[in-house]
């Protein structure tokens, strides 16, 4: 079992976007996939249709996987399981903190569902807090989505340096570019200068579409409703990458 | 979740219910949305044997000539299908598909098996999500019926069978409510059982070996003839399959059937008149005779590949002359056998045969005739362990190759005869001297068969004496076989000697001492 987390300091990057299509393409690969909702806003859950949890369980999340388990929800997708989010999420922290063992709880409860599952992913809220610190122990990758904008870029190095000062190991992180335009000067020229900055980019990116904002309309991952566009299958050829990674590992 | 898909739940539909008022009843609880439709005519494809039935396993051959092949609990799960490619859609042997996953699958099951539509009829799948307001699904459901191809409106079964999605128990367990309620019952049979059971087809799982259960007691004339009626049905459930060629196993168990009919009849022959022996023997000798040529041929086409594989690869093309040649005649020899299995004369010889022993052989008593079964059968096997232990302990490395060959046919006799009586000794120690037995026999086959073969290839090699020069690179292949096969021939020989060592031991003795004795525990 491997578990990708999509994650950025960041809001409004495509980091929901990159969730969903990659778990779809995940379970249409064979793969048993888990995705679970971290953000109390609960988009990937809106997207799959399903309704957030009920608001006052959150002591299950971080101690018992059979409370866990009976959270989970399938998807309309063979193969495809949803944890909503729930909006008690949004305490996450204050509960870690009074925990032992603060910032390796979510590693422990993932790996606790090794059989149940090929492939985690985190879809994770904006911010960096201890709930991320849980993130970067558990994940086998950080997929980072970066807009390829100046200030994104700083972000993106500030991400780099947290890891640097904290002791997490670089080498998971793997930025991709995300809602790039290719008509626009500016994000041509970032893509170039941080391609050669930091070889640890992705070589697939995904670009700005209508289609892809338009899951909220439609509610089923862009790669369901809008498969043929080549821009949308970018997240398949995303997803074949990370997946040539993570098997080297 | 990797576990949750076990969780189906089949229901059978009451004829009074129709499809209308099951949707409608569907309706007022979820929205009902209708994903596929399909119908089309299908068959059922099995072997003789039922090899697929037997591994739980059912294959379809649809429309469009594809096959799927399901496990049972995935009847009709088109995710979980192996679907192999049917191109030429006349292929029936395992390696006949070209999908190689395919053909590791059947091969195993199907050995040297044909497939062939046990039922044909339409068969509709309709996949129904049930889902919520917002449209997340909560159930899967899949409606199957099947009907007959003169009959495409009336179903002869309709099965529903309801999938939960993870985290949605309380709206499954509300569906199955609903089924219960609408009548909808649950199959008390298994999967595949319940289908074919009501596609009205019973399995015929079949071996050529028999099954006897003799008790100890019955009088032996009795019990011989008993045997040689079963062997004589077994024969007889082989003659449709050879008359249509379907496989080359239906002449094979043809013949075994045949051969121990033989066996039966000169191992045992003290429970017959002495004069009626060699009348029988003849007669039942002839069946066999006439279909040793294309048995020949069969086994000699059926090693192809081996033989290739033997020589360089430069050269194995240089064989094919010789296979199409064989194919040729074997072509001719099938429908000539064919003939004469569907003849006037062959039925009524096999009638008058059937109809000596079908109840019992009626002539005037013998010395054996009237003793009980399990004397017979000791004295028999004992006798026949004896012949073999001693001819075994002559055997060094100058031995003619005839001597093994002649131990090898009392081993086969051996063979038959634990086949005859194991029901009358206990179970356990039989399987003990079955196994022995049974890596004695297989070695002493290759063996035989190395020698077979060698001068099947010799007497070929014979006959192009007249043909053009032309082909000397089959001639040269053809001494490049041989030569081989006389290589695995001696190192085989060696390993017969000492699997005879073995089998003629004083301990195997002892079990021979021990198994064949009248036991309390038999029966």
């Amino acid at each position: 079992m491997k578990i990708i987390a999509s994650y950025s300091i960041k809001g409004g990057v495509g980091k929901t976007a990159a969730s969903v299509n990659l778990a779809y393409a995940s379970a249409k690969a064979g793969n048993e996939t888990l995705l679970i909702d971290l953000d109390p806003q609960g988009a990937s859950s809106f997207y799959f249709r399903i309704s957030a949890g009920k608001k006052d369980k959150r002591g299950y999340f971080f101690t018992q996987k059979n409370r866990l388990l009976k959270q989970i929800r399938g998807s309309n997708y063979k193969g495809l399981d949803i944890l909503p989010a729930n909006l008690s999420f949004r305490n996450f922290d204050i509960m870690l903190n009074s925990m032992s063992k603060s910032k390796k709880r979510l590693k422990q409860i993932l790996s606790s569902l090794e059989k149940e599952y090929d492939l985690i992913i985190l879809d994770c809220p904006p911010s960096i807090n201890l709930l991320s610190e849980n993130v970067f122990n558990a994940a086998d990758m950080i997929l980072v989505p970066v807009i390829p904008t100046t200030l994104s870029e700083r972000t993106y190095e500030q991400l780099l340096k947290f890891f640097q000062n904290n002791g997490y190991k670089k080498k998971i992180i793997r930025p991709f570019f995300s809602m790039a335009q290719s008509k626009n000067k500016l994000h041509r020229q970032t893509i170039a200068n941080m391609e050669n900055r930091h070889p640890e980019f992705l070589k697939s990116i995904i670009s700005f579409l209508i289609e892809i904002e338009r899951m909220g309309v439609h509610r089923k991952p862009a790669l369901v409703y809008a498969s043929k566009k080549s821009h949308v299958q970018s997240y398949r050829t995303l997803f074949n990458e990370i997946v040539k990674i993570l098997d080297k590992k | 979740m990797k576990t949750s898909i076990i969780n189906d739940t089949r229901y059978l539909l009451p004829d009074n219910l129709t499809k209308k008022h099951f949707l409608d009843s569907l309706k007022t609880c979820f929205t009902v949305k209708q994903v596929t439709n399909t119908s089309e005519s299908f068959s059922i494809l099995e072997n003789f044997e039922w090899s697929l039935y037997s591994k739980k396993m059912m294959a379809i051959r649809h429309e469009n000539q594809t096959i799927s092949l399901w496990n049972e609990l995935n009847l009709f799960d088109d995710e979980t299908a192996l679907v192999i490619d049917n191109i030429n859609a006349r292929a029936k042997f395992w390696w006949d598909f070209p999908d190689s996953d395919a053909q590791q699958t059947l091969k195993p099951i199907l050995k040297l098996r044909a497939l062939y539509p046990v039922y044909q009829g339409i068969l509709k799948i309709e996949q129904l999500n049930l889902q919520n307001d917002e449209g997340k699904i909560l159930i899967f459901c899949q409606f199957i019926s099947i009907c007959e191809p003169e009959r495409p409106r009336s179903p002869i079964m309709r099965q529903v069978k309801i999938s939960p999605v993870t985290g949605y128990s309380k709206e499954h367990k509300q569906a199955v409510k609903l089924l219960r309620e609408l009548g909808g019952f649950k199959p008390s049979l298994p999967p595949m059982d319940s289908l074919l059971g009501a596609l009205g087809i019973s399995p015929a799982p079949y071996t050529v070996k028999p099954e006897l259960n003799l008790p100890a007691a019955m009088p032996a004339r009795t019990a011989v003839s008993s045997i040689i009626s079963t062997m004589i049905e077994k024969q007889r459930l082989n003659e449709q399959g050879i008359i249509n060629d379907i496989d080359t196993e239906f002449l094979h168990h043809f013949r075994v059937s045949i051969r121990m009919v033989r066996a039966a009849i000169a191992q045992l022959k003290e429970v017959f008149p002495q004069h009626d022996v060699p009348v029988l023997k003849q007669r039942f000798g002839d069946l066999a005779r006439e279909t040793n040529y294309l048995r020949d041929i069969d086994v000699f086409i059926l090693d192809k590949e081996r033989y290739m594989n033997f020589l360089p690869e430069s050269m194995r093309n240089d064989l094919l002359p010789m296979f199409n040649d064989f194919e040729k005649k074997r072509q001719t020899e099938a429908k000539r056998i064919s003939r004469w299995i569907a003849s006037r004369a062959y039925r009524k010889e096999i009638d008058d045969l059937q109809s000596l022993f079908i109840n019992g052989y009626s002539a005037v008593e013998t010395e054996w005739s009237e003793q009980a079964t399990i004397e017979l059968a000791i004295n028999k096997i004992q006798k026949t362990y004896k012949k073999i232990y001693k001819a075994a302990q002559k055997i060094n490395n100058t031995t003619p190759d005839e001597n093994i060959h002649s131990i090898r046919i009392s081993c086969k006799k051996l063979r038959y005869l634990l086949y005859f009586f194991a029901s009358e000794f206990n179970m356990k120690k039989i399987k003990r001297v079955g196994k022995h037995l049974k890596s004695l026999q297989d070695t002493l086959g290759i063996f035989n068969d190395l020698t077979v073969q060698g001068d099947f290839l010799k007497n070929y090699l014979y006959q192009l004496e007249h043909k053009p020069k032309k082909d000397i690179m089959l001639i040269a292949s053809l001494g490049g076989l041989i030569s081989t096969l006389y290589t695995m021939q001696l190192q085989e020989r060696y390993r017969c000697i000492q699997e005879l060592a073995i089998f003629s031991n004083e301990s195997n003795q002892q079990l021979f001492r021990e198994t064949f004795i009248v036991s309390p525990e038999a029966g």
